[in-house]
């Protein structure tokens, strides 16, 4: 409790000295005509955060991991530079949290979740943040919640080149280039990418010897590229798009600071997504078609342990949905969706196959100050139907006219098993249940013009999660692990988060911070005088806070974004934890603006303080480490 | 910006005084008992060595780290003493870790060695470590506590036992032999074929060898018991388990040499002299337990058994006398292991 009040504490002292972002000089755009873009709508009741283009252009050279790690409340709990990363909400885990490209999941299926250290910021227009049972307005299993990446047109005659170039600390250095063009009907969307990485950076190894050791972190490098090609077509009732997104990865993982030899681990992920869209509208009615099939390779080589895991799953989804009003101020939303999904790895006995039919049926009203949200979705599995799930949201607005709003929702939510938890050899349980959790969320948020150039948004949440049939590998009757549905856990904490913009002649401003207190325990269990029950999750901070303060003056901009992370337990009985740390990034840049062409040059300084610190244990994370981008855009 | 002093001061120090809470000096006598090595998570570095002491009647944890004030390492495996020196070998870190047996300091800790396993002597200055990846037996000069060499037995290698001027190394992972080494010249002399995965070894009273092999992971074989003449290094006797579902492994003896243990869904017993296995079970695994190893002591037969629980919270050391009654159940590390008699005749 004691550290708690201190971090409310500093959360609180923090706000004057935050951070800042780009967005200086005012850009004289054409007419730009906003389309009804198949976007997942926002039903009442929910909690529902966007992460915008102003925010992301500040890291169109990093990953979605560090993106996500400094600007939300998701956990990011990362092996380091060059090392995977998971997110996670609430405290549940990370097979719990889906990532969607345009309301489509593109989590492993065997893992059941997304490394987002592999996802490049500079090809994605929009984060969206779905918390808990809002995340089932998209898809299914998102227990915790959902991450949707959007990639989106704007509709206007230009044609747009930017080249985006970068380098750092521990021989980073990265490209990124967008080409866009079309005009009102027609528009055309290239990015590539590619990022190296050494990642060798310095550290203090206090763990091996009576005396703190400098070392190299070694087998940590990375290399990654790929593309995102986007077409779409519209008239006055119809949009139809195409896209390709093709990625891969070769990284060596690197290993724990207590591992010798090195056993020399090596990564290659490959995946290849692709997507066709059509919308047709109709008043106010929206009928749409999607038709996705992503394949993902994972290739993890162990020379030290002769471990040659090879592994291609291949998804194909087809998913309609109907948004139809009913009278004026109801509509009806029906989505059906087929995932057809086939695995190949030696890991399994054989190719593995699983078809998933979902169909959801919501209705949503708002009138005067009122709306509710009713949600339902059955899943068939394979030949089988599983328990309904359900949620149910109500708000209200508090004034009328001013977007002060009280919310509240609850949902039960499903979770299928993993490929892996199914079919992995040895251990692969055919018997498993879904994972499921009642989710109960009350939040209030208000967006407030303060006065001419000043606006306040201020959003809380607070939140109770109840994990039930949660499915753990444990030790089985003979000498391998098994999976089962064991585990049940609590969740409760709260999320606050209060976004000040100021804007005012040449100068743009703005200051964002967050908290979060999240409060997970472990549940029952099948053994006597378990140790683990009522104690905190390993690995869940109960306290995060994240700041940012981004200021414009003219042409020159400057941000300062910082991170804290409380304690985190790393033994089931809370004896052992890491210690919490705060992380400060300063960058600062220029931008030069000639008819239609600009150049932007920016400065980073990540860690500034150096800080010590590890996110899982004995696993270094860098300190003090600076990176250089250099952007030109052409527009005409 | 002198709030901002404040804020950055204030968040160091949160880094720097949250460390890992300190374990009590135990302040226990070293008379006699076992150590308990508690594997810990793979590369989770949170192995730990545990102490039961006959004296106090207690176990005192996480002793290494108290001592040494460094972590133990990843995955320590076994441990064994040779005079007033303990050996721990630490298996995903490729170390062993020499310590004054009385004290637990560090004195030396050997490295390069490729995931080694366990460690046997030879005599007082040489020692061989096995290892679960590569293809040599580890030769250490305990006089320097170095690498002095290596016998490549072309296979990979766990349970090591010395008669004389022999050894006999099992083939475990994925094979089927025992090697037998000449251990005057460090020389491979033969192979014996046994069952599938050798597992664990020991010595009767009358000096025969006997091999408990575990039939493999997926149980498409079954176990058996291999007895071997250690001077012909020929089979004498083969038992093998009733059904493909045992699953045996940790295979010792008593004092007397005439009473074998394993372990397989409960402890086990079974004579030198048996013919077939029998069906009862000795010491019944209760729900929520999972008897992980076993070790028996030499001088009164007290039989200490390792309770892993789940395999991530710290589990249980059971002591048992030697008529299978519970004495005692005390909480150990996580995923407490093999074990290492510190014992005297009077003990």
């Amino acid at each position: 409790m004691k550290n708690t009040l201190l971090y409310i504490a500093i959360f609180l002292s923090i706000p004057v000295h935050g951070q800042m972002s780009a967005g200086t000089d005012t850009i004289k755009i054409k007419e730009v005509i906003i389309s009804r873009i198949k976007l997942p709508s926002d039903p009442p009741g929910y909690k529902k955060t966007t992460i915008d283009s102003s925010v992301l252009v500040n890291y169109s050279n990093s990953n979605l991991s560090d993106m996500l790690s400094e600007n939300t409340d998701i956990f990011i709990k990362s092996y380091g530079m060059g090392g995977t990363a998971t997110p996670a909400f609430r405290g549940t885990d990370a097979s719990h949290t889906l990532v969607d490209w345009n309301g489509i999941n593109i989590n492993s299926p065997m893992l059941g979740q997304t490394d987002v250290s592999l996802i490049p910021v500079g090809l994605i227009d929009d984060v969206q943040i779905l918390f808990g049972g809002a995340s089932m307005s998209l898809n299914d299993g998102g227990i915790g919640g959902t991450i949707n990446l959007v990639t989106k047109p704007v509709w206007m005659k230009e044609t747009l080149i930017s080249i985006n170039g970068g380098t750092g600390s521990f021989g980073q250095y990265s490209g990124l280039i967008k080409v866009k063009a079309g005009n009102y009907k027609f528009q055309t969307i290239t990015k590539g990418y590619f990022q190296n990485s050494e990642n060798n950076f310095r550290y203090l190894n206090t763990e091996i010897g009576s005396e703190p050791v400098w070392q190299t972190r070694t087998n940590s490098g990375i290399q990654q590229q790929g593309f995102i090609q986007e077409l779409y077509l519209r008239n006055s009732n119809n949009i139809a798009s195409a896209r390709i997104w093709y990625q891969s990865e070769d990284r060596n993982l690197p290993a724990s600071m207590l591992t010798s030899p090195n056993p020399g681990e090596k990564q290659f992920d490959e995946s290849l997504r692709t997507m066709l869209n059509y919308d047709s509208f109709k008043g106010n009615a929206n009928l749409s078609f999607t038709g996705a099939w992503m394949m993902s390779r994972l290739n993890y080589f162990n020379p030290l342990a002769s471990i040659d895991s090879r592994n291609l799953s291949e998804i194909l989804t087809l998913k309609a949905s109907l948004d139809n009003p009913i009278g004026e101020y109801a509509k009806l939303k029906i989505v059906l969706e087929d995932q057809s999904t086939v695995i190949n790895s030696n890991n399994y006995n054989q190719h593995k196959t699983r078809n998933t039919a979902t169909l959801a049926a919501s209705i949503e009203r708002n009138k005067n100050r009122f709306g509710t949200t009713i949600l339902l979705r059955e899943i068939l599995d394979n030949s089988t139907l599983l328990i309904p799930d359900f949620s149910a949201g109500v708000q209200y607005r508090l004034i009328e006219d001013k977007p002060y709003y009280l919310k509240a929702n609850i949902s039960r939510n499903s979770k299928m098993p993993t490929m892996n938890d199914l079919y992995w050899v040895p251990g692969g349980n055919h018997d498993l249940k879904n994972e499921y959790d009642l989710v109960y969320e009350i939040s209030y948020e208000m967006n407030q013009k303060i006065s001419g150039p000043l606006n306040l948004k201020y959003n809380l949440a607070v939140f109770r999660y109840n994990m039930k049939d949660m499915i753990q590998w444990h030790p089985g009757q003979y000498s391998y692990w098994t999976a089962d549905n064991i585990q049940s856990a609590k969740s409760t904490g709260a999320e606050s988060s209060v976004s000040l913009d100021y804007m005012r002649n040449k100068i743009n401003a703005s200051l964002k911070a967050g908290y979060s207190y999240t409060r997970a325990v472990a549940g029952g269990s099948n053994i006597g005088n378990d140790i683990s029950i009522g104690k905190q999750l390993m690995y869940i901070p109960e306290n995060k806070s994240t700041a940012a303060f981004r200021i414009g003056y003219k042409n020159i901009y400057s941000s300062w974004v910082a991170n804290l992370i409380g304690q985190r337990y790393i033994t089931v009985d809370n004896s052992k934890y890491l210690p919490g740390y705060f992380i400060n990034n300063l960058s600062i840049g220029i931008k030069f603006t000639l008819k239609s062409s600009s150049i932007d040059m920016n400065f980073d300084i990540d860690n500034l303080f150096n800080v010590n610190y590890q996110s899982i244990a004995y696993y270094p994370l860098p300190g003090r480490s600076y990176f250089m981008k250099i952007l030109f855009q052409l527009t005409k | 910006m002198k709030n901002l002093v404040n804020i950055v001061i204030i968040s160091l120090m949160i880094v720097s005084c949250q460390k890992t809470p300190e374990f009590p000096n135990p302040n226990y006598s070293l008379g006699g008992g076992v150590f308990v090595v508690d594997e810990g998570n793979f590369r989770a570095g949170n192995g730990s060595l545990s102490f039961y002491s006959y004296d106090s009647s207690k176990i005192y944890n996480d002793l290494f780290n108290s001592v040494n004030g460094r972590p133990l390492g990843d995955v320590p495996n076994s441990m064994a003493i040779k005079g007033d020196k303990a050996y721990i070998i630490v298996n995903n870190s490729g170390k062993i870790e020499v310590m004054d047996q009385s004290t637990l300091k560090s004195t030396t800790t050997i490295t390069g060695l490729i995931s080694p396993r366990n460690i046997s002597f030879v005599n007082d200055n040489k020692a061989y470590v096995s290892s679960l990846y590569s293809d040599s037996v580890t030769i250490i000069n305990l006089s320097s506590n170095s690498i002095s060499g290596y016998i490549n037995l072309r296979r990979t290698s766990e349970a090591i036992a010395i008669a004389g001027n022999k050894a006999f190394i099992a083939n475990w992972s994925e094979g089927k032999e025992i090697m037998v080494v000449n251990a005057l010249i460090d020389k491979v002399l033969d192979s014996i074929e046994v069952g599938i995965e050798p597992e664990s070894m020991t010595f009767d009273k009358n000096g025969m060898l006997w091999v408990l092999c575990n039939g493999g992971w997926a149980r498409q074989n079954y176990a058996e018991l291999v007895e071997i003449d250690p001077n012909t290094d020929y089979i004498e006797k083969t038992i093998v388990f009733p059904t493909k579902e045992a699953s045996p492994t940790c295979l010792k003896i008593d004092g007397l040499g005439q009473t074998m243990y394993y372990l397989d869904n409960g402890v086990r017993q079974l004579d030198i002299n048996a013919m077939e296995i029998p069906s009862s079970i000795f010491i019944i695994q209760e729900s929520g337990e999972y008897f992980y190893k076993i070790a028996i002591n030499p001088y009164n037969n007290d039989i200490f058994v390792t309770d892993a629980v789940d395999f991530v919270q710290q589990g249980y050391l059971l002591l048992y006398n030697s008529t299978g009654t519970l004495v005692s159940k005390l909480r150990a590390g996580i995923i407490p292991g093999s074990m290492c008699f510190k014992l005297s005749i009077n003990t």
